[in-house]
């Protein structure tokens, strides 16, 4: 089972991962008004996660992965010159969050990849778990 | 193998209570309340907590989609399998309750 553990908590990971990718492709044109701060593109950052953090069984048990933390991205804001925008600065320009279109794509890519896997691993596990109940049957 | 050989009477006491069937064995079963009733007793709790999970993941995810899928088929599958872990426990205990029952004396 605890196999089937840790795939789940890769599976919920990759879930929110890709909850997050949506997040920044929905806002890729959400220009903010001048003098405030628009929306920053999130990044998911995820890392192992061990059983004894949360205190079962012995150390050294294998507990998955965890998100750490949903973080803004440093990247630059962009500015396109729109004079007629209603969110246009005093110069004509509007500021776009800095979402890396590509970027978000190949991890959109990789992320449905990864959730794949994990459900792959998930169903080897369950194969094992099955096999190992047919053993000594039917003797 | 040698779970039959132990105690046969906590054993059948357990099957009994496993099956829901308490029809005889219940003095032999609070004679022979050993470790491995309540073994058993703890295994089918546990299948139970599990189906009750299961159950409670649908209910959750009927109301409200939001929560991920993957985790209602897990709990699903989950309980499935211990359902079949148990379904095995209790084929293999009446196979050796048989044997034991056809012995010659």
């Amino acid at each position: 089972m605890q196999a089937m553990e840790i795939s789940r908590t890769g599976l919920d990971v990759e879930w929110r991962r890709l909850e997050v990718i949506a997040q920044n492709l929905a806002n890729a044109n959400s220009s903010s008004r001048p003098g405030t701060e628009g929306y920053r593109a999130l990044q998911l950052v995820s890392g192992p996660r061990f059983a004894d953090h949360l205190g079962g069984g012995g150390s050294g048990r294998l507990g998955g992965v965890q998100v750490y933390g949903v973080e803004p991205s440093a990247a630059a804001p962009r500015r396109v010159h729109e004079p007629g925008n209603p969110n246009a600065d005093a110069d004509g320009y509007v500021t776009y969050p800095g979402v890396d279109h590509a970027g978000e794509m190949t991890l959109m890519v990789t992320t449905s990849r990864a959730y794949e896997a994990n459900v792959v691993a998930m169903n080897t596990a369950r194969q094992m778990y099955m096999k190992a109940l047919d053993l000594g049957r039917g003797s | 193998m040698s779970a039959p050989a132990i105690a046969p009477a906590s054993a059948v006491a357990g099957i009994e209570r496993l099956l829901g069937t308490s029809s005889t064995a219940a003095p032999a079963a609070s004679g022979g309340s050993g470790s491995f009733s309540s073994m058993l007793l703890d295994g089918v709790a546990s299948v139970d907590r599990k189906m009750a999970a299961a159950d409670a993941q649908v209910r959750a995810f009927a109301i409200d989609d939001s929560i991920p899928v993957h985790q209602v088929t897990f709990a699903l599958e989950q309980a499935k399998l211990s359902l079949e872990l148990m379904l095995q426990v209790r084929s293999r205990m009446v196979e050796g309750y048989q044997q034991i029952m056809g012995m010659q004396l």
